[in-house]
């Protein structure tokens, strides 16, 4: 069993807040990964639950059990640290070994166990070099090994993966994947990188200056972004967000931006709607999600016009700048676009595909019809 | 339509490389001067003040002198070396260096370890007042230092006898004359060990401790495992100070507090090489025991930093 719960835990240091009161419940055998920029307050919230700094409020509790001044050793949690922190004068079979020697396994069985574990990642031949002898690639597998050895109730790691150059973290990503598969451990995995959010994790929790942002799957927090901050940190590039008025024209709902117009369908199949008030919204669109048009589709399609500033090759796609009215405006798709710089261009989109935001809070605007209308709705935008 | 393939061009090659001219001699050399001239001071000081002396002792371990400028040294060969190795108080010396270097690295490598150890645990404002007052003995000058000793050494009225309360002579008895020297030397050098181990302690990563933590290793398995082998390379430079350092260390104490005696039992090999340059003026003889010293430390020397090479773990 491995289930975590996070109950109000903050850290502070002196008048900073570094992890600001987080409620979290890690599921046994869930990969969540906490994500988010650098000073985040994500790895600092990985060492209060490992125990190595102590909680300046709030709870931490494992199956049940309040461990929040237990103990690191006490925990039953094991940890791949970002410098993986190999002890540099022990070879490799030791360095695996140490937790079942510290906890004083007969020798013949530690040896046993140990080359289980090489045989799983591929260490074999490795066991008696020492850390320093090892590419970045093996110190890393070296260090999950430790870490596995002893099926401790749950993984925490913080950035295993950014030593690696960007081909052996792809193929780490996919061991890991299977790792994950075969010992069913619940893994809590702090990282700064999105692909490695995305794909690896089973739930993301999103954490920006100490607190959560957006909690949910890989699909829903990139579908539905439950803020600006997440929004705009996941996509490469990321989400186009420009500011617009979201007004009521003759009982539609429209977006207007310098160079935007957006007719936006809630409650089809009509579409004409009352009651909704103007306000000053973040209008957001993927770049993957805008097409070029010739402007003559049909009336009210969304389409923001602007000029074409410069185009990035990506080798399969192509990304072009454009400023749309003040603001630029990224178009990505299959190259080529066909597009050079200076040219004005169309874009258009779905309105399935736009996503609003509050000017003033940042978070998400979400359709609700009101109670009073029979009609099926579906959420949008 | 006809055609057929052919291969894409190689990326050509240039055909007659022109190299780049050398600069002129005269402007090579200006150009690689300045870390000579920054070197040059420290360079000279050396030659004046290290190997021109030794260079000199060399010479005059050849040679049978009195240091009167008056009298003409006399050359007698290999003569000084052979009466150095026949001479039956230089084994005696010897052997005491070795045993009074011995009991040292106790106060120069296993107390300040386990000194440094606790405290590394103390934090802030306590840690600073501790360090401060193990240190402060380094600051005594040896000298002024035995001078005190002296007095609370003196037998039934000195201090040290007092609260005993036992006398005991501690400078004209044999064993209390040199646990004297030695203990008192080790209280001098204490302070300075305790900072170069902390020092080495605060190089081990903190992370190694950390992942030792959450791989459930005890307080002492972490201290006997990670913490003593990483601090391996610092162990043994003070060991190796200590072996090179203490004839040095012990010498104004033995001359302050015993000269040599009770019947030379607190003579070492440095107090002996003294005793026959400048009490029986045969410089001659102590050239050939100065230089004979010199090539034995050496050895150690060049010993226990081959050691010390093996035992320093590069971090990743």
């Amino acid at each position: 069993m491995g289930r975590i719960e996070l109950d109000g835990l903050t850290r502070k240091y002196g008048d900073v807040v570094a992890v600001d009161g987080i409620d979290l419940d890690i599921a046994d055998g869930e990969f969540l990964v906490l994500l988010g920029p650098s000073g985040c307050g994500k790895s600092t919230l990985l060492r209060l639950v490992a125990g190595l700094i102590p909680p300046t409020g709030g709870r931490v509790l494992l199956d049940g059990e309040d461990i929040t001044h237990a103990a690191p050793a006490r925990r039953d949690l094991a940890m791949v640290f970002q410098s993986y922190a190999l002890y540099p004068h022990l070879t490799v079979a030791r360095n695996i070994g140490f937790p079942l020697r510290a906890a004083r396994l007969p020798r013949a069985q530690v040896r046993r166990r140990v080359a289980e574990v090489a045989d799983l990642l591929e260490l074999g031949a490795l066991l008696d070099r020492r850390p320093r002898e090892l590419s970045g690639g093996q110190r890393q597998r070296v260090a999950v090994g430790r870490a596995i050895i002893r099926d401790p109730r749950a993984f925490l790691m913080d950035e295993p993966l950014s030593n690696l150059d960007a081909r052996l973290r792809q193929s780490t990503r996919a061991q890991f994947r299977t790792l994950h598969e075969r010992l069913g451990t619940t893994v809590l995995y702090v990282t700064h990188d999105q692909v490695e959010a995305l794909s690896l994790a089973t739930r993301i929790a999103m954490l920006d200056g100490g607190r959560l942002e957006q909690v949910g799957t890989p699909t829903e927090i990139f579908d539905q972004p439950a803020s600006v901050f997440v929004a705009g940190f996941l996509g490469s590039p990321p989400m186009n967000l420009l500011p617009a008025r979201l007004e009521n024209l003759d009982g539609r709902v429209r977006v207007r931006a310098d160079g935007i117009e957006a007719d936006l369908r809630p409650g089809e199949p009509d579409g004409s709607v009352e009651g909704v008030e103007a306000r000053d919204v973040v209008f957001g669109v993927r770049p993957e999600h805008l097409r070029l048009t010739d402007g003559t589709g049909r009336a009210g399609t969304p389409v923001l016009r602007g000029v074409v500033r410069a185009v990035e090759n990506l080798g399969a796609e192509e990304v072009a700048q454009c400023a749309v009215g003040g603001e630029t405006v990224q178009f990505r798709g299959a190259r080529p676009l066909g597009l050079a710089p200076g040219q004005p261009v169309q874009l258009a989109t779905a309105p399935d595909h736009i996503h609003l935001f509050d000017r003033g809070s940042g978070r998400r605007l979400v359709w609700r019809p009101h109670p009073a209308r029979t009609a099926p709705a579906t959420p949008r935008a | 339509m006809t055609g057929t393939f052919v291969e894409v061009a190689a990326v050509p090659r240039p055909r007659a490389v022109v190299t780049a001219q050398r600069p002129a001699l005269a402007r090579r050399a200006v150009r690689a001067l300045p870390p000579y001239l920054f070197l040059l001071p420290a360079v000279g000081a050396l030659v004046v003040w290290t190997y021109r002396p030794l260079g000199a002792a060399l010479n005059l371990s050849f040679f049978s002198w009195n240091l009167l400028p008056t009298t003409p040294k006399e050359y007698v060969g290999l003569d000084n070396y052979r009466r150095l190795i026949d001479l039956p108080e230089l084994r005696n010396a010897l052997w005491l260096t070795v045993a009074m270097t011995g009991a040292l690295l106790l106060f120069t490598v296993v107390l300040p370890t386990v000194v440094a150890l606790w405290t590394s645990a103390l934090g802030g404002r306590g840690r600073a007042v501790y360090g401060a007052l193990i240190f402060a003995p380094v600051l005594v000058p040896p000298v002024a230092g035995a001078a005190l000793w002296q007095w609370m050494l003196d037998p039934r009225s000195g201090a040290v006898d007092r609260v005993l309360g036992h006398p005991i002579n501690w400078i004209h008895e044999v064993r209390p004359a040199q646990i004297a020297i030695v203990v008192i030397t080790g209280w001098h050098l204490l302070g300075f060990a305790v900072l170069v181990v902390a020092a080495g302690l605060s190089g081990i990563d903190d992370e190694y401790r950390a992942a030792a933590l959450l791989d459930r290793a005890s307080r002492w398995q972490i201290t006997r495992w990670i913490v003593l082998p990483l601090l391996s390379p610092t162990l043994v430079f003070l060991a190796l100070m200590t072996i090179l350092m203490s004839g040095q260390l012990t010498f104004p104490l033995i001359d302050t507090l015993t000269q040599g005696g009770p019947d030379s039992q607190t003579t070492n090999v440095y107090y002996l090489l003294w005793e026959y340059g400048f009490q029986n003026f045969d410089t001659g003889f102590a050239s050939a025991a100065g230089l004979l010293f010199f090539a034995a430390f050496g050895l150690v020397a060049l010993a226990l930093i081959r050691l010390s090479d093996r035992l320093t773990f590069h971090d990743s």
